[in-house]
């Protein structure tokens, strides 16, 4: 089955299906932001995902075109091509990682790798259980998860995010309670910070290294309690719009640096 | 101090307490008795400085619109009409994907550098019109436009990436210490320096040149010593805060208007603008938490009432322009010439093509498997460029104007402000309604603008002027719209660059039978198109209803902007490129000015469409952006030849 996949979480899904696609979306970018699982070299890439190439993918001769809502406007121009299979994972009132299981045994019954659909769901179910092992002397703690756009200003995860759907399933709590848009709240400033005493701040990458820099220099965020009293964790990229691959990857990447934390 | 004056001063001081009372209530309800440890940080390192900010950023652009103005001679110069915020912006853009682990001095560095380097081009394209106003207000409205242009490109190849540089589109002022006020406060103080030294010398240069030649110093050194302190004051405030829109316009302005003159203007517009930013601010801070509202955003809010006040009291000498020598061209053959290269132009679309190996001419039966991806792209693209040539032609013949054009004239950016307020109001709406929406707001920037400028029959120049306040103004308020970073924010900046991705048969379809429907009408006009040029008494002479004419042609052009440019974005110049190039090879009748443009429209966007699609495949780059190059390259000629 030659399977492109325009959407990164259903490329994740592809990966972890143990099937190399044919073509996917903007690789150069998800090779430094999302980083994981490893894109093999013979992958064509189509360009922007918000300008996909579909000259590219009409060349590499796909069976099946993985896509999401967000490119559900050009889901019939794509089924020229071949037919298109739209999967969901992020949407309001759904959990996005009981979505991804969802998606994963989907698409594995329909490529015909439901073994395998099992398998990649068992490892993640196996590497969260890991993490919450790692993790039980942190259970209940609030956590802020968040990514630094400038040393000014930050998105913040719901627990309608990725992210806060799997911290909550490590034990931990999810200290922002607004609203929040796709899971997550664009541009916050630091003083949203000052009221969280007790949570644990969590930035996930990626990050302008100068932004980082300010969290450790500058006397506003030093003054801010989680801060001060050096409960800030910087994890390197994690795609926060993934699949299961991202959720083990932030779920990793969390217990290590809480438990550096813990021992720091 | 004569009484009559005494009033503005009155009422600048009543603005600075209003200010103060609001920021002193604000630290105040801070610092209450049960304030812990954290509220008091918050007050020492996120409102102290905050006010600070805002108080030396809005001094800062202050002084830098005084000294730009004051060595252009010309009232509407200021860091955001001469580019400097558009290459700031795009420096920065481009520094964080080369050099991402910079520190603030290198961010400094790259604002001034991109700045500057904008700056410098928008000068040495109006250097050989000696600098006059209107040509520097349009070649720095063109540098900006693609600079923003390729800016929004930037932020779209990069995703969330560049998440900063949208933030830093709507200019916010939250800080998190005292480091960006001492940055800007060091700058300001070296530029108060520079004031004063240069104070006398650009006095004298206003009295005339011969005046400033006996100062013994050679009148362009202090013209360009003045344009470098200004540049670098308002390139500071943008790499420390962002784009903040009309401070350097319009302290100056309320000087001159609180009746300060020459030197005076330099002393007098710091302190001015530092109020005005301190009052946005405060009452920002007070209408939505955090960055709800930019900053910079409020002020472009505040400054466009400014603008169009001022613009029908500039005094411009509307001088006439030169008798156009055009060579008279057989009509027909022109416009053979014209149709072949149309028809080429949309041939060349649709069979070549590029893969991992360069570029290739398809074969038949590629061809064929590729004409439904093509084929609607090329159709979508083509009909754009054929409505904004059309659009252009109506708007250059209505205001006598050659370089009037839906792009210049604000009628674009305004067709965006329309998208956006139908994207804020219903979310992700159908086709249709955005470009309803987009239509509406081209035609109610364009009915401003003729409101404004139209009055009593102005000169081209200021007509130009007046759309270039417009542009500046709806692309400010569309930045402050994506600065939110939401999902109908992406689809926004997508919609600037003129993202043609998402285009399919249907909205081919939609885009011709528009061109098509709006043809018949335009066709229609034609006799009024060829006598309104000839000027009204003639017009009126040969029996035309001016006011019913001008209300049809500016709602047929309205429309046809409204339509193309949710196609192509808008910032396309094809609506000026294609009827002023068509015009200068000789068509000069209506019909044949009408058709030839229409081709000529055509031709240029489907090789924009072929370009972006093949530059750096598989990466597609956007239509509009391409567009913007060519129509902006061609502008720039055409405004040094003038």
């Amino acid at each position: 089955m030659r399977l492109a996949a325009i959407d990164w979480a259903m490329l994740e899904t592809t990966l972890a299906l143990g099937v190399a696609p044919v073509a996917a979306a903007e690789l150069v970018l998800f090779r430094t932001a999302a980083v994981e699982p490893v894109v093999p070299r013979s992958t064509a890439d189509l360009g922007l995902r918000g300008s996909i190439s579909y000259e590219q993918l009409l060349d590499t001769r796909p069976d099946l075109i993985l896509i999401s809502p967000w490119y559900e406007n050009r889901a019939r121009l794509l089924s020229r091509i071949a037919p298109v299979a739209n999967y969901s994972i992020y949407e309001p009132g759904r959990r996005p990682y009981e979505a991804a299981i969802a998606a994963t045994r989907d698409l594995g019954r329909r490529i015909d790798r439901s073994a395998e659909a099992e398998r990649a769901v068992a490892q993640a179910d196996a590497e969260l259980a890991s993490a919450r092992t790692r993790l039980a002397r942190s259970a209940g703690r609030p956590v802020l998860i968040m990514n630094l756009a400038d040393s000014r200003h930050f998105r913040v995860f719901g627990a309608d995010s990725m992210f806060g759907d799997v911290a909550e399933r490590l034990g931990l709590t999810i200290a922002w309670s607004a609203p929040t848009r796709f899971g997550a709240f664009p541009a916050v400033g630091v003083e949203a910070l000052a009221a969280m005493t007790e949570a644990i701040v969590v930035n996930v990458g990626p990050s302008p290294p100068s932004a980082l820099a300010a969290v450790r220099e500058s006397p506003l965020w030093r003054a801010m309690p989680p801060v001060a009293s050096g409960r800030f964790v910087g994890l390197p990229a994690v795609n926060p719009y993934g699949a299961l691959p991202a959720a083990q990857r932030f779920a990793r990447l969390l217990a290590d640096g809480l438990e550096a934390l813990a021992v720091g | 101090m004569p009484r009559a004056l005494v009033g503005p001063w009155l009422l600048w001081g009543v603005l600075a307490a209003v200010a103060a009372a609001l920021s002193l209530q604000d630290v105040l309800s801070s610092l209450s008795a049960a304030s812990a440890e954290v509220d008091r940080a918050l007050v020492l390192y996120s409102l102290a400085p905050r006010i600070a900010v805002a108080l030396l950023a809005g001094a800062a652009l202050g002084l830098s619109g005084a000294l730009s103005q004051a060595a252009l001679d010309n009232p509407l110069a200021e860091p955001a009409t001469l580019g400097v915020f558009a290459g700031a912006q795009l420096a920065l853009g481009v520094a964080a994907i080369l050099a991402p682990a910079m520190g603030a001095l290198g961010r400094e560095a790259a604002a001034f550098a991109g700045g500057a380097g904008a700056a410098t081009l928008v000068l040495a394209l109006a250097w050989r019109r000696q600098l006059d106003p209107v040509t520097v207000a349009l070649c720095g409205m063109v540098v900006a436009m693609v600079a923003s242009s390729l800016s929004a490109a930037l932020i779209l190849s990069r995703g969330d990436y560049l998440f900063a540089l949208l933030i830093w589109g709507g200019g916010s002022l939250t800080q998190e210490g005292w480091r960006a006020s001492a940055a800007i406060a060091a700058v300001l103080g070296f530029g108060i320096v520079w004031a004063l030294l240069l104070a006398r010398p650009l006095g004298a240069l206003a009295a005339g040149e011969i005046g400033a030649r006996s100062l013994g110093v050679p009148t362009p050194v202090i013209r360009i010593a003045a344009l470098a302190i200004g540049v670098l004051l308002a390139a500071t405030v943008a790499a420390e805060v962002g784009l903040i829109a009309f401070v350097g316009l319009a302290a100056p302005a309320f000087a001159r208007l609180s009746g300060a003159r020459s030197g005076r203007i330099l002393a007098v517009s710091p302190v001015i603008g530092a109020i005005l930013l301190w009052l946005a601010d405060s009452i920002v801070r007070r209408l939505g938490e955090g960055d709800a509202i930019p900053t910079g955003a409020a002020t472009a809010i505040l400054g466009a009432p400014l603008l169009l006040w001022l613009l029908p009291r500039l005094v411009l000498a509307d001088r006439p322009t030169a008798p156009e020598r055009r060579p008279r061209r057989d009509p027909a053959r022109m416009l053979a010439v014209l149709a072949a290269l149309a028809a080429g132009s949309i041939a060349a679309a649709l069979w070549v093509g590029a893969d991992a190996h360069g570029w290739r001419i398809s074969s038949v039966a590629e061809f064929a498997e590729l004409l439904p991806f093509r084929g609607p792209r090329v159709a979508a693209a083509a009909a754009a460029g054929a409505m904004f040539a059309a659009a252009g032609v109506i708007l250059q013949r209505l205001t006598a104007n050659p370089l009037a054009s839906p792009e210049v004239l604000g009628v674009g950016a305004g067709a965006g402000v329309g998208l956006a307020a139908v994207l804020l109001g219903f979310g992700a709406v159908s086709w249709p309604l955005q470009m309803a929406g987009a239509g509406a707001g081209a035609l109610a920037a364009l009915a401003v603008m003729l409101a404004v400028a139209g009055r009593g029959r102005l000169g081209p120049e200021r007509m130009l002027l007046a759309g270039a306040g417009i542009a500046a103004l709806c692309l400010a308020g569309l930045n402050a719209v994506v600065a939110t970073g939401s999902p109908s924010a992406f689809a926004l900046l997508a919609w600037i660059t003129g993202a043609t991705d998402a285009l399919g048969p249907d909205q081919a379809i939609a885009a011709v039978v528009t061109a098509a429907a709006l043809a018949a009408p335009a066709a229609a006009t034609l006799r009024w198109l060829h006598v309104l040029p000839l000027g009204t008494a003639t017009a009126r002479a040969v029996g035309v209803r001016i006011g019913a004419a001008r209300l049809a042609l500016t709602t047929i052009a309205a429309l046809l902007t409204g339509a193309a440019a949710m196609i192509a974005g808008p910032l396309s110049f094809v609506g000026l490129v294609a009827p002023h190039a068509v015009r200068a090879a000789g068509l000069a009748g209506a019909g044949p000015h009408l058709l030839g443009s229409a081709l000529a429209g055509a031709a240029l966007m489907t090789i924009a469409d072929l370009l972006a699609r093949t530059v750096i495949f598989p990466y597609q780059l956007p239509l509009g952006l391409f567009a913007s190059l060519i129509g902006g390259g061609y502008l720039l000629l055409a405004l040094r030849r003038r």
